[in-house]
């Protein structure tokens, strides 16, 4: 991504526009080929259809979000194993296929922080903390309630048991996520590149402070901080949601404004057209901003 | 000035400009809201926060008033209005901090803000002895719904005050130095503090006050 070829500034020099009129197909083709930030939207459309999938799967196909009742008896817990028998192993089977799309996302995450006027330790710290948690917090709930719905005549005792390992194990990841919105938040904050507006490492905290909530699922096996209580889950799946909806959108914004260059970002194209047009201006000169950001696919 | 001009002088740090004075020659436009816009995002999000959880606790207490009544009652009003008062008293002292921070008075800033952290600390440990009170007479996180309620709002909030002392710890750090003195970012500072003691009158409010 940092080599000569790939600088903006390279594409400029060669007089590179914009994708030329033509199908769909080719003009694909064309940025696969040309496009300098091809490495940075694959990692954008793998985040937005991670999470498409993701959704699709953890809600209708296996019905694993919203968290079923931690105060089921071994009877109830059985039956639910069986009744989305099928949900279960074609849900889990399509994120085992898919799970590795959550390390392009987080090093989009990284790469916007790398591209900050902040120590490295910020991009590294995230990139290691939400790589090793996708195990316990994705992978192993997967693989543990796969095992629960495959096995149908175990123990109801034992499929309990599987129960709350994979529920626990997946909640018990919200400290990852909180420490991880703290560093991306203090590497917005502490960032002069404007990389990320403040108010989005505001929004951090905020969202921090909702993973705390989720802790006291660890007491409580009914009522609101019950891992599926209304204070534990549904509040905090509400500010996640918009959480993640914000960051999606503006990593798509940071690709596009993207110079390659190590100072300040410039603004959107269509602030910049509105007057003050950044070109020029970028610490690597001449960097073409707008026809960079007009060749996004 | 061009955007990326703009952005290369540093926005919350290096204003040499005595506090509160636009760089010279330089006009800058009125500001809607005291401190960075982007704050109030955090108080917006955070109010509607809190709004959710109290409502679910007023729904709760609404499905099981007597109840919520008898341990209510265990709670002492008066710890809770020292609390109170500590934290406006606090609020106040912020509010004297800010004044002497714009009209450039940065000893006066300086003995606001240690006034307002010190009321802020006396806060924290009238919060702990009422928890050990609470605990000591039998009464803990999970002894029912209406100490499990309690417990979490003020231990949010408490978890609230704690992120206060950081904003603090950054307006001392601000004021300290004339060079790198922003008044944006002591305003920013001041609407953090401002919104922990909103978030404890409205606690206050509904824990001990209402019945």
């Amino acid at each position: 991504m940092t080599g000569a070829s790939m600088t903006g500034a390279d594409t400029t020099s060669d007089g590179m526009t914009g994708p030329p009129a033509g199908s769909p197909l080719s003009r694909f083709a064309w940025h696969c080929r040309n496009n300098p930030k091809r490495e940075l939207w694959f990692a954008w459309y793998a985040t937005v259809i991670f999470y498409i999938i993701f959704f699709v799967v953890f809600f209708p196909v296996t019905k694993a979000e919203p968290p079923p009742h931690p105060w089921w008896s071994d009877a109830q817990v059985a039956a639910w194993f069986q009744q989305n028998h099928h949900g279960l192993l074609i849900g889990f089977g399509i994120i085992f296929a898919v799970a590795g799309m959550t390390a392009p996302q987080n090093a989009l995450i990284a790469y916007s922080m790398r591209r900050m006027s902040v120590s490295r330790a910020f991009a590294y710290s995230y990139l290691v903390m939400y790589s090793l948690s996708a195990v316990p917090g994705l992978l192993l709930l997967c693989v543990v309630l796969s095992v629960g719905a495959m096995q149908t005549g175990l123990d109801p005792a034992a499929t309990h048991w599987l129960f709350d390992f994979a529920f626990l194990s997946y909640i018990g990841t919200m400290g990852v996520f909180l420490v991880g919105s703290l560093v991306w938040m203090l590497a917005i904050l502490l960032d002069k590149n404007r990389v990320m507006p403040k108010w989005f490492g505001y929004l951090n905290l905020c969202n921090a402070l909702t993973e705390v909530v989720v802790a006291p699922a660890w007491i409580f096996h009914t009522g609101v901080l019950a891992w599926n209580g209304l204070i534990s889950w549904w509040v905090n799946m509400v500010v996640f949601g918009i959480y993640t909806g914000a960051f999606i959108t503006l990593l798509r914004n940071l690709i596009r404004r993207e110079d390659f260059g190590d100072g300040p970002l410039p603004d959107l194209p269509s602030k910049a057209a509105g007057g003050n047009a950044p070109h020029g201006n970028t610490p690597h000169g001449n960097t073409g901003a707008a026809s960079l950001a007009g060749t996004a696919p | 000035m061009t955007e990326i001009a703009r952005a290369e002088q540093p926005e919350t740090a290096g204003q040499p400009a005595a506090v509160g004075q636009p760089p010279a020659g330089e006009s800058k436009p009125a500001r809607v809201v005291p401190g960075q816009p982007d704050m109030w995002v955090l108080v917006l999000f955070e109010a509607l926060a809190f709004t959710a959880y109290l409502g679910v606790y007023l729904y709760h207490r609404a499905a099981d008033n007597a109840s919520f009544l008898q341990s209510q009652a265990q709670l002492s009003p008066w710890l809770g209005t020292i609390d109170t008062l500590l934290l406006l008293t606090s609020s106040l002292f912020m509010l004297r901090c800010v004044q002497a921070s714009r009209a450039g008075q940065v000893r006066a800033a300086m003995v606001n803000v240690v006034v307002t952290g010190l009321l802020g600390v006396a806060f924290l440990g009238c919060k702990v002895t009422e928890w050990v009170r609470l605990a000591r007479a039998g009464h803990g996180f999970t002894s029912n719904e209406f100490f499990t309620y309690y417990f979490f709002l003020t231990g949010i909030h408490f978890l609230h005050l704690l992120i206060g002392f950081v904003t603090i710890g950054v307006l001392v750090y601000q004021l300290r130095r004339r060079e790198r003195r922003s008044q944006e970012i002591v305003e920013t500072c001041a609407v953090y503090w401002h919104t922990v003691d909103l978030l404890w009158v409205l606690i206050f409010s509904l824990l001990y006050v209402v019945r």
